[in-house]
């Protein structure tokens, strides 16, 4: 009986070893271990023994059994390893082939921009608001402290469409909409499409602002500062300098332009930024007490500020894009490099 | 304006290089948007004096000079202009020297004889457009004088631009006023050292009569006689040219040169040339004519102020100068007129007559009644010394509304208030004085200043802080990040919608367009829209005829997009807008305004691949897109056939949400893509977003998934070749039970094996129940009442 079951051992190992793929590996384990496997014929035949040689005959029964076992599992894992590595060999991916790509989209930079700015100065608290852009000239002008025959109307070559109505030269009219419609706290940024009959290298008839007011109690030029310099510092970079200067709007008072240094030459003077060292960025300043008349407003009551400033500059700057004009001509292969 | 850093010397006193008074003036508002440096490469040319004048042997048209400057031996010189004589002085480049733009000169031959430098004429020297002769010096300026020094050619010259609000800024002493506030240091306007004639008195001789006092608030003139209209000095000139202004006889000059000083418009007037030499201020009648300086002849109505004499205009007032009374070589009198307008009147005039001139928009921007005596007092005396004429005493001032000074009070605290800085009240005062505010009133808490003639602009407290502001420098306010109360409700919900929206569709693979919102009838048409009289906002004033209205539709514009890609080698496009469109609106003062999205298909359906054939774009990938759309919106689409000139017949549907039509989509009718030069199939969709954001909407609720298996099975069809699919779905649903859980339609067959009037449709049938696992057995009597009714209501038959 031992003998025999050295015998078993040593022939099991044997053919394990041999096999040479998994499913003459499988056959050899049904030989041994199988149901009627040799193995396992001996150890339901333990009955018949003896009961004094039962014991050991058991034991060393189990252990060949243990022993075929797991010389199985090792000689199957070596196999299966082996017949991946033949099959990886067959059937290798050509890794520089192109892919199966969908079709990609792309939002047009004045959109990604203008998402940008807005969500900055959401962040601070800011709402968004919108309005029409064919306008009366009550509101793009008038309510905006710039009458009939105010010399700044020069500066707007406006488009109009009849008597009082103009596609709107500005996006300020929607402070004076938002006003009208709601009592202080405002908060908003307000962007939208803008247009001026000028149609030049440098100028489109149909452009993009942004407008920001904020009127509160107490609302004063340093929060004015504070916040643009914020929206400076997150929209192109905390490296970027910025400086406000005076200037001149009807509806602000004080009035001030906000430039930052140079995007392409950080402040030493270049042919983008005239050899200034610095770029006009937007327009701002303290809600003129004139505009808060026209809205109903108790100017002894609350201040605030506005701004506005070119989404269409803005995102040439910070993209280096050389003309204005790349933006409204929609070739794609402008589109699909944003 | 461009403004010379000598010339404001002459009024303020300063230390500072030309970049920091450039950073400076930017920084009070006057914004610097050039800098340029003159003479500053001009080297070693100094004043010569002509000893002799003789032939070149071998060119007629050439002289050979002995030229003095200085050095003992008289240079020898050739020279080839014609207008000097022997003893005339006139600056001379000696050998080694450097004329403007970097050109050398120095000892060369010229046919045959040695020349040893060069003399110059004004425009060699940069300094003018007289190129005819050499420059003539006067007879007093010392032989050898650096010519750069004598004629202060060496100078910056500032761009400066002047905003609308501060007329004052746009001369010399309003700018020199502006630095002595902001630098604290003395404004020194000279005395003015008038010497009159006791001859005859103005008032003799001439007379101004005002109309209406309103448009003409201040009209002030001095008589000059016997007048010798001849070139001006050099050193005038070269400020003038330094300036951007022609030179062109002396009496011209001065009144342009004190323009330019004192930011006030002069007028000269020839005044043998004026009926009765008088001048009347007055509207023009209508009929009235003018032949104005620029040789234009202008229409002339009630609406436009002129100067006329006892018959006829003779200027259009505040903007041009009428040719008939213009100071000429043969003047010998002069009317000098200096006066204020009324600005809206000049603004209103310089529009109706489309003339903008130097005048008209220094005083659209209002001019100082002060300045303008100070002003024709500077000029009458520098006319006296340049012009050789005797100024008659008297000056014919008529003033008939002196304008009484506004004084307006500034609260230190409001000032700090709106600031949100700390700005000691003394500091404030004393801002505000330093700007020629003098104080009315004072208290500890508040200042009432009275405000000066040249500041139109200060109305309100506001106006001061803004003064306050910019002399205590915008950098010295500490910037702070607001605290916003935020409000409640969202002002502009479909904003975030939108924003939504387009994500999805980038999502879906299309890239967004912004196309200009203009558009106009003809495109319109072309593309199949409704674009006749009345149904497109237009516009007075068009850029062009292509944007002579406003968009209705974002078609055009994509179709235009999409050949101009087409034209750029791009054949495979799926195209977005988002945007606004307008409609005319009956009753009502604004056009109505709607957002639209636009898709626009073209080329293969997906990007080529190495692995499979390459499909082209058909209607039913535009409509699988449009139905994405509605499905986003959590709508159930239908569709309607539509007959559109815009889309090809057949191929084309109306989009409905429920009952509501909510856009269209098709491929685009051949004429019309002719007409936008595209030669592909195109196909196109357009929402109205209006429309489609109103269907309300609520949030979905939540259905469990049966927790057994599908049963699933399929069922192929014969139907008549012309049945929707649609209707055969329909019917499979109405008898699907409560079981029935999805139909999907796989697969359409037309061809030889079946009959040609019939087409077969093959469905997958989803059968799924939350009671237990289904097997035939379960599903056999709906299966049985759907064949029936299939073949019962539609002739279908199962294959
Ligand atoms: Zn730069």
């Amino acid at each position: 009986m031992k003998e025999r079951l050295e015998t078993i051992r040593q022939q099991a190992l044997e053919e394990i070893a041999h096999s040479a793929e998994s499913e003459a590996l499988e056959q050899t384990r049904v030989k041994y271990l199988g149901r009627k496997g040799e193995l396992t014929q001996i150890l339901r035949g333990l009955s018949q023994v003896a009961p004094e040689e039962r014991k050991a005959m058991g034991q060393a029964a189990n252990e060949i059994k243990e022993a075929v076992a797991t010389a199985l599992e090792k000689r199957k894992k070596d196999l299966e390893a082996k017949e991946l590595e033949e099959h990886a060999s067959r059937n290798r991916a050509d890794l520089t082939l192109p892919g199966r790509r969908p079709r990609l989209g792309h939002k047009h930079l004045i959109s990604q921009v203008i998402e940008e700015i807005v969500d900055i100065f959401s962040g601070m608290g800011f709402q968004t608001a919108t309005g029409p852009d064919i306008e009366t000239e009550y509101y793009n002008f008038e309510s905006m402290n710039t009458p009939e025959d105010h010399p700044a109307r020069d500066l707007h070559d406006t488009f109009f469409v009849k008597d009082g109505v103009v596609l709107r030269t500005h996006t300020s009219p929607v402070q004076m909409r938002v006003m009208e419609s709601a009592a202080p706290p405002v908060a908003v940024v307000v962007p939208g499409r803008t247009f001026r009959v000028d149609n030049d290298a440098s100028h489109s008839p149909m452009f993009f602002q942004i407008e920001g007011l904020l009127v509160d109690k107490g609302v004063n030029f340093a929060e004015l500062k504070g916040a643009l310099m914020h929206f400076v510092h997150s929209f192109f970079g905390k490296g970027i300098a910025v400086r406000f200067r005076p200037h001149y709007f009807p509806f602000t008072e004080p009035s001030a332009e906000m430039d930052i240094s140079c995007t392409v030459c950080g402040g030493q003077g270049c042919r983008l930024c005239k050899h200034q060292g610095w770029l006009e960025i937007l327009g701002c300043g303290m809600v003129h007490p004139q505009v808060f008349r026209y809205a109903g407003y108790d100017v002894e009551d609350v201040t605030g500020f506005a701004f506005g400033m070119g989404v269409d500059r803005i995102a040439l700057l910070k993209h280096s894009i050389d003309s204005i004009h790349h933006l409204y001509e929609n070739d794609l292969r402008f589109l699909e490099q944003f | 304006m461009r403004v010379s850093l000598n010339w404001l010397r002459e009024f303020v006193d300063f230390d500072l290089s030309p970049e920091q008074l450039a950073d400076h003036l930017t920084m009070l508002g006057l914004e610097i948007e050039s800098v340029e440096r003159l003479g500053q490469d001009i080297k070693n040319v100094r004043v010569g004096q002509i000893r002799s004048i003789e032939p070149h042997p071998n060119a007629d048209k050439l002289t050979v000079c002995q030229t003095d400057v200085g050095d003992g031996q008289p240079l020898q010189i050739i020279c080839g202009a014609a207008n000097m004589k022997v003893g005339d002085k006139v600056p001379t480049a000696v050998d080694g020297a450097v004329l403007p733009g970097g050109f050398k000169i120095g000892r060369r031959k010229m046919r045959g004889v040695e020349s040893q430098g060069m003399m110059c004429s004004e425009t060699e020297l940069g300094i003018g457009e007289d190129a005819g002769g050499l420059l003539i010096l006067p007879e007093d300026v010392s032989i050898g004088t650096d010519i750069v020094s004598l004629l202060e050619l060496d100078d910056v010259v500032f761009e400066i631009e002047v905003t609308p609000n501060r007329g004052d800024w746009a001369g010399v002493i309003g700018v020199a006023r502006e630095l002595s506030a902001s630098l604290g240091e003395e404004l020194e306007l000279p005395d003015i050292h008038l010497i009159t004639s006791e001859r005859q008195q103005a008032a003799d001789v001439s007379s101004v009569t005002i109309d209406d006092g309103e448009l003409c608030p201040r009209y002030a003139g001095r008589i000059l006689v016997e007048a010798e209209v001849g070139e001006s000095p050099a050193w005038m000139k070269a400020r003038l040219h330094a300036a951007g202004v022609r030179a062109i006889n002396n009496v011209v000059d001065i009144t342009n040169y004190v323009l330019i000083e004192t930011g006030h418009p002069l007028h000269a007037f020839d005044l043998d040339t004026l009926a009765e030499k008088r001048i009347i201020v007055r509207r023009a009648e209508d009929g009235e004519s003018i032949r104005t300086l620029d040789g234009v002849q202008r229409k002339l109505d009630r609406d436009v102020l002129i100067i006329a004499d006892a018959k006829q205009p003779i200027a259009v007032a505040g903007i041009m100068g009428g040719e008939n009374t213009e100071v000429g070589e043969n003047t010998r009198n002069i009317f000098l007129e200096s006066a204020v307008f009324n600005p809206r009147f000049i603004r209103h005039g310089s529009r109706s007559l489309g003339l903008i001139t130097e005048a008209s928009q220094r005083f659209q921007r209002g001019a100082d009644p002060a300045m303008a005596r100070y002003a024709l007092d500077t000029a009458a005396a520098l006319m006296r010394e340049y012009a050789d004429t005797d100024v008659l005493e008297g000056v014919l001032d008529e003033y008939p509304h002196p304008e009484r000074p506004r004084q307006v009070t500034l609260r230190y605290l409001r000032t700090n208030e709106v600031l949100g800085d700390e700005v000691p009240p003394h500091r404030q005062s004393k801002f505000i004085q330093n700007l020629g505010f003098e104080t009315v009133e004072e208290t500890s808490t508040a200042s009432t200043f009275r405000v000066p003639t040249w500041r139109h602009d200060v109305k309100e407290e506001a106006d001061l802080i803004e003064e306050v502001a910019r002399l205590h420098g915008y950098g010295a306010i500490e910037p702070e990040i607001p605290k916003i109360a935020r409000r409640g409700e969202d002002l502009a919900p479909e904003e975030m919608r939108l924003r939504r929206l387009r994500e999805f569709v980038v999502g879906l693979g299309y890239t967004e367009c912004i196309t200009l919102a203009f558009g106009n009838p003809e495109d319109t048409q072309a593309a199949g829209l409704n674009g006749g009289a009345g149904e497109m906002v237009t516009l007075m004033n068009p850029l062009s005829e292509k944007h002579s209205a406003m968009r209705t539709s974002l078609l055009p514009g994509l179709l235009r997009t999409c050949a101009h890609n087409l034209n750029h080698g791009v054949d495979d496009q799926a195209l977005f807008e988002m945007g606004p469109v307008y409609f005319p609106r009956d009753n009502q003062t604004l056009p109505s305004q709607h957002s639209h999205l636009g898709l626009l298909l073209t080329g293969r359906r997906r990007p080529p691949h190495w692995s499979e054939d390459d499909a082209d774009t058909d209607f039913y990938d535009m409509k699988g897109y449009v139905e994405a759309i509605l499905e986003y919106f959590g709508l159930q689409s239908t569709f309607r056939e539509t007959r559109q000139p815009t889309f090809l017949s057949g191929q084309a549907a109306e989009i409905l949400a429920g009952d509501k039509s909510v856009g269209s989509f098709g491929q685009v009718a051949p004429g019309a893509s002719r007409a936008y030069e595209i030669d592909a199939d195109v196909f196109v969709a357009e929402f109205d977003l209006d429309v489609l954001l109103a269907i309300p909407q609520s949030p979905p609720q939540y259905r469990p998934s049966p927790p057994y298996p599908p049963y699933l099975r399929d069922m192929a069809i014969l139907v008549p070749r012309g049945l929707p699919a649609g209707d055969v779905i329909s019917v499979v649903w109405e008898n699907g039970g409560e079981l029935l859980k999805d139909v999907q339609l796989f697969d359409v067959y037309t061809g030889d094996r079946i009959p040609a009037d019939k087409k077969s449709l093959a469905l997958n049938l989803v059968f799924q129940s939350h009671e237990k696992t289904l097997s035939s057995n379960d599903t056999q009597a709906v299966w049985d009442r759907i064949v029936a009714q299939l073949q019962e209501r539609l002739g279908a038959a199962l294959r």
